[in-house]
C-alpha cells in the first residue's frame, strides 16, 4: 500500500500518482505525509510541495494556499494556484518582484 | 397571389437567414466543445470540495457555527442568485431559467419569506427587472466575455457572505442550468448557505464518523473552507451554465437551419409552379388570340 497524492485545481486534475512521502507547507508549519497517516484536514500557505518516491525527490510544486485532506492513504490537495517548480524560472531580480506581485495578485483569499 | 418578384425576395431573405443560423450553429458547436471541457474539468474540484464541507458539517452536528443555520429564528430573507446567459437566440435556455426562478420565488413567498435577487447575466435580469425591481441587490453582466473568470465568482461570493454575515439574508440559493449533453440541460437550484445537515439527507451517510485531525482547529478550517466552497460552486455553476447555453444555442440554430431549408424548398416549389402557371397562361392567351384571328 502506498500513499496516493492527488492535486486538483479548478482547471484540471493537476497531479495524481502513488508517492512515498509528500511534504506540504501547512499554515502552522511544514509537515510530511507518509502512508497510514491519520485523517487530517488543514490548509496551506504560500510555499513549496516536495514529492518523494523511493527516497528520491520526484517533483516539487509551488503552491499558493489550498485545502489538504488526508484520508485512507489518500492525500487530496485542492488549490487554485499551483505551478510545477521547473516551470518557475527566474531570470533576474526584477523578475522575482514581478512574479511575487503576480502570485499575490492571484491570491483570492487572505 | 404574391407576384414572382415577391417570391424571389422571400426566398433570398430565407436563404440569408439560413446562412446566419448555420454560421451561429457552427460557432456554438466550436464554443460548446471548449465550454464543455472546462465545465467537466472543474467538476472534480467542486465535488471534492463539497464532499469535505459536507463531512465537516455532519461532524459539526447540531452545534451552531458562523455559516451554519441560526437557531431560534426561522429563515426569512432568501437570496436567489440567478445565472442566465448574456445573449438570446439560444432556444428555451433563458426562458426555462426565468420560469424556474419565478416558480421558486412564488413558492418561497407562499412560505412567508422575502426574496432578494442577484443576477448573473443580462437575459434573466432584463426580463425579471420589472417584477422584482425593489429586491434586486446586484447584477453582473458579461460573465463569459471572453471566458468565465474565477474572480467573478470571488466577487459574487464576497457580496453573498457580506450580506449573510450582517444578517440581511438568512438563506442563499443558486439557480443555474446543469449541463448533461448538447441536447439535454436541466435547471437546478443549489443551497449555498446556510450549511445544514438537513439538506444533505440525500447524500451518502457512509462517511459520517470520520474524526479528522484539524490544524489549527475545526472552527478556523470551516471558516476558511466555506468561502472557498461558495466561490467554487458559483464558478462551476457559471461554467455549466455557459456550456448549456452553447449546447442550447447549437440545437436551436440547428433546428432553425433545418426549418429554413424546408421553407426554401416549399417556396421554391411554389415559385416554380407560379412561374409555370404564368407561362401556360400566356401561351393560352397567345393561342386563343391566334385562333380568334
Amino acid at each position: 500500500m502506498t500513499l496516493n497524492l492527488e492535486i486538483i485545481s479548478p482547471q484540471n486534475i493537476f497531479y495524481s500518482q502513488e508517492v512515498e512521502l509528500v511534504i506540504l507547507p501547512g499554515i502552522e508549519g511544514d509537515f510530511g505525509v507518509l502512508k497510514n497517516h491519520m485523517p487530517l484536514l488543514t490548509y496551506l500557505r504560500l510555499g513549496i510541495i516536495y514529492v518523494y518516491k523511493q527516497k528520491k525527490l520526484m517533483n516539487s510544486f509551488l503552491v499558493n494556499g489550498g485545502i489538504v485532506e488526508v484520508l485512507d492513504n489518500k492525500c487530496t490537495l485542492l488549490t487554485e494556484d499551483i505551478l510545477e517548480s521547473k516551470d518557475f524560472k527566474v531570470q533576474s531580480d526584477s523578475n522575482i518582484e514581478k512574479l511575487k506581485l503576480k502570485l499575490t495578485k492571484n491570491l483570492h483569499y487572505k | 397571389m404574391p407576384s414572382l418578384k415577391d417570391l424571389r425576395n422571400r426566398i433570398s431573405s430565407v436563404k440569408s437567414t439560413k446562412k446566419i443560423t448555420s454560421a451561429m450553429k457552427m460557432v456554438a458547436a466550436a464554443k460548446l466543445k471548449r465550454a464543455q471541457d472546462n465545465a467537466e474539468r472543474s467538476r472534480p474540484y467542486a465535488q471534492k470540495m463539497s464532499e469535505i464541507v459536507n463531512s465537516l458539517v455532519r461532524n459539526k452536528g447540531e452545534k451552531e457555527f458562523k455559516y451554519g443555520e441560526k437557531k431560534n429564528s426561522k429563515p426569512k430573507n432568501v437570496l436567489l442568485v440567478v445565472c442566465s446567459a448574456d445573449r438570446g437566440l439560444c432556444g428555451g435556455f433563458n426562458t426555462s431559467i426565468i420560469k424556474y426562478a419565478k416558480k421558486l420565488s412564488e413558492k418561497l413567498k407562499k412560505e412567508g419569506k422575502i426574496t432578494n435577487y442577484i443576477f448573473l447575466g443580462k437575459k434573466a435580469y432584463f426580463s425579471l427587472k420589472r417584477s422584482y425591481e425593489k429586491s434586486i441587490l446586484d447584477f453582473f453582466s458579461d460573465i463569459a466575455n471572453p471566458s468565465v473568470k474565477f474572480e467573478l465568482a470571488g466577487m459574487v461570493r464576497d457580496k453573498i457572505l457580506e450580506l449573510f454575515l450582517n444578517g440581511s439574508i438568512d438563506e442563499c440559493h443558486l439557480i443555474y442550468t446543469k449541463f448533461q449533453s448538447a441536447i439535454s440541460q436541466s435547471v437546478n437550484s443549489l443551497q449555498l448557505l446556510p450549511l445544514s445537515k438537513k439538506n444533505q439527507e440525500d447524500t451518502k451517510e457512509d462517511k459520517s464518523s470520520i474524526s479528522y485531525d484539524f490544524e489549527p482547529d475545526e472552527e478556523v478550517i470551516l471558516n476558511e473552507i466555506i468561502p472557498r466552497n461558495v466561490a467554487i460552486q458559483i464558478h462551476t455553476a457559471l461554467l455549466e451554465n455557459l456550456a448549456s447555453e452553447h449546447g442550447s444555442r447549437m440545437t436551436a440554430m440547428d433546428n432553425a437551419t433545418r426549418n429554413a431549408n424546408d421553407m426554401i424548398d416549399d417556396l421554391t416549389l411554389f415559385y416554380n409552379r407560379s412561374r409555370q402557371a404564368l407561362i401556360t397562361k400566356e401561351l393560352i392567351e397567345i393561342i386563343s388570340g391566334a385562333e380568334a384571328v
